[in-house]
């Protein structure tokens, strides 16, 4: 019994299972918005954007996260304006920027090393995240949650319908930017914990997952949280146990409960789904 | 003097020539993925072979085996997810190859070795092993020989399925063929550019193409031969830089798109400001 209670003997391990909780939650409140609008490739696009900006802050000497916030925010801008100037479609336009960044983070890590390394960028680092990276976290969530909480209609509308947020005169075009900035502002968070190539998961599958469980947008976004915190803190703490990956950890949860979702949800399950077909052919 | 000195290595050589044939493959195939609007798929199988590589390298099968079999797992779960969910087909596919992923990697904390790995993720062209070579060469000559032998109907399937449909094509079979090949594509590339990077090579060839020509024949072509180029382009900077070769390759691909988007003759961004004036 003692055994299960050893993480919480390290701090470093209670640091690593609230932060997990908290960013967690932060980016299951997004992923509401980001699966209604469809944005599951912009996600992953800008977490891996945001790599060049790290290594560039790192020699700089700036905190990592204005960096990477300035490098996710360039991609989106490129991506607009490639876009917006060629006949490619918007799919190809976003693969071929967000490579490029990619690409250029990982060259600029491999000639100028720095304390963020390729190990980290991939798999996330929770375990030894700093304080001051810890208050970078803080100010994020806080930052996001604060416009999250303000806005969240606006949004909801836009993401929703956004021909019919337009016509009753809002600014469409701010509430894309203010989406595309909270991705990359959550995306540098969430780095930090599960990896570039994860944070797609942390801002799409709890999103998903509350969409199978609920027709209602409030509900839809308490259980999104929910589930979010939740993977947050059983995979670090899962972690300890297995010895490593935190990021696949929580990602691994977090999928387990969205299949769990997927068979089991009340109304639009796989066996709910069945069950119906079968009623309506007996009927 | 100095600036033929790659070329005196043998490993140099090989890296070139591996890259090259990898960059052609990619490219061809990188045509039907950008008119089909495929670019998430790529990205999604080629994060999606992880466990299967790191399973089939617990069970000492060849890396390849794995690594087809998880990929064309993650394309069919996405397709019968979507198809029973009301979930859109985007997010059905970021978690499933999310998850795939994360599995991988927290399968992978159970195997010793780590260079294994890095070389998965990264790649490692330079140092690319004979048997790895022969795996590589035999995945590219086989897609490539399926896609041209396949050119009309995959063509027909990407640009319009519907009509594919209606003159009596088997669409879902071709639907198959288009997956299998590119899940063989990545697996052919795995050695060269890493998981990270082959998405690269699967989307930007094919755009740079699109931006410069109307006839998808040309297009095979100019893909073909940019990507060949930036392949061997990519491999010769980094031996001056010291730096990630992958990050090289795909750098100078992107380069070259950078080049057609601005001055391509007819839909560049030059061109498209003088009609305007």
């Amino acid at each position: 019994m003692t055994d299960l209670l050893t993480p919480f003997h390290y701090e470093y391990m209670v640091k690593a299972i609230l932060v997990s909780g908290l960013i967690g939650g932060v980016c299951a409140f997004l992923s509401c918005f980001i699966t209604l609008k469809g944005w599951s490739l912009m996600g992953d696009a800008l977490s891996h954007a945001i790599v060049p900006g790290v290594s560039l802050a790192w020699m700089l000497g700036l905190p990592f996260s204005v960096g990477a916030f300035v490098a996710g925010i360039l991609a989106a801008l490129g991506m607009g304006w490639v876009k917006h100037n060629s006949r490619l479609r918007e799919d190809a336009v976003i693969g071929v920027v967000f490579t490029s960044f990619f690409a250029l983070g990982l060259l600029l890590l491999s000639l100028y090393p720095s304390n963020l390394n390729l190990r980290t960028i991939i798999f996330g680092n929770i375990l030894a995240i700093s304080d001051p990276d810890i208050l970078q976290v803080l100010i994020i969530s806080a930052g996001a949650i604060l416009i999250l909480g303000l806005k969240w209609r606006d949004l909801l509308l836009y993401c929703f319908d956004e021909g019919h947020a337009r016509s009753i005169g809002l600014n469409t075009r701010f509430l894309h930017f203010l989406l595309l900035a909270l991705l990359s502002a959550t995306a540098v968070a969430a780095l930090q914990t599960v990896g570039a190539c994860l944070v797609v998961a942390m801002l799409v599958t709890p999103g998903a997952t509350a969409y199978l469980l609920t027709d209602r947008f409030g509900r839809m976004l308490g259980i999104a949280t929910l589930t979010g915190v939740l993977c947050g803190v059983v995979g670090a703490y899962a972690s300890y146990f297995l010895n490593g990956s935190t990021g696949g950890c929580i990602v691994v949860l977090q999928t387990v409960i969205f299949l769990v979702a997927l068979a089991f949800a009340p109304k639009h399950g796989l066996l709910a789904a069945r069950a119906q077909r079968r009623a309506a052919a007996s009927a | 003097m100095n600036l033929l000195a790659p070329f005196q290595y043998s490993f140099m050589n090989e890296a070139m020539l591996v890259g090259a044939l990898v960059g052609a493959v990619c490219a061809v195939l990188s045509c039907y993925l950008v008119l089909k609007g495929w670019s998430l798929m790529g990205d999604a199988i080629s994060h999606a072979v992880l466990p299967g590589v790191v399973g089939a390298y617990m069970l000492g099968l060849p890396l390849a085996i794995g690594a087809f079999v998880s990929g064309l797992f993650c394309a069919t779960a996405t397709g019968w997810i979507k198809s029973n969910t009301r979930i859109k087909e985007d997010t059905v596919m970021g978690i499933v190859f999310t998850g795939l992923f994360a599995l991988g990697l927290v399968m992978f904390t159970k195997v010793e070795t780590d260079a294994h790995l890095n070389h998965i993720l990264f790649g490692n062209i330079l140092g690319i092993e004979r048997g790895d070579m022969i795996q590589t060469l035999v995945a590219s000559v086989l897609t490539l020989a399926v896609i041209l032998f396949m050119r009309k109907d995959l063509l027909l399937f990407c640009f319009d399925p519907a009509h594919a449909r209606a003159i009596g094509l088997n669409t879902n079979l071709l639907y198959y063929i288009l997956l299998a090949v590119l899940a063989t594509t990545i697996v052919a590339s795995l050695q060269a550019v890493g998981i990270i990077l082959v998405v690269a090579m699967l989307i930007t060839p094919g755009c740079t193409a699109r931006l410069l020509t109307d006839r998808f024949d040309h297009m095979l072509l100019i893909a073909a031969s940019s990507s060949v180029l930036a392949s061997c382009l990519g491999v010769y900077a980094s031996y001056f830089m010291n730096g990630a070769t992958g990050a090289c390759i795909v750098l100078a691909q992107a380069a070259m798109f950078a080049l057609a988007f601005v001055f391509g003759p007819k839909h560049g961004l030059i061109a498209a400001r003088k009609r305007l004036a």
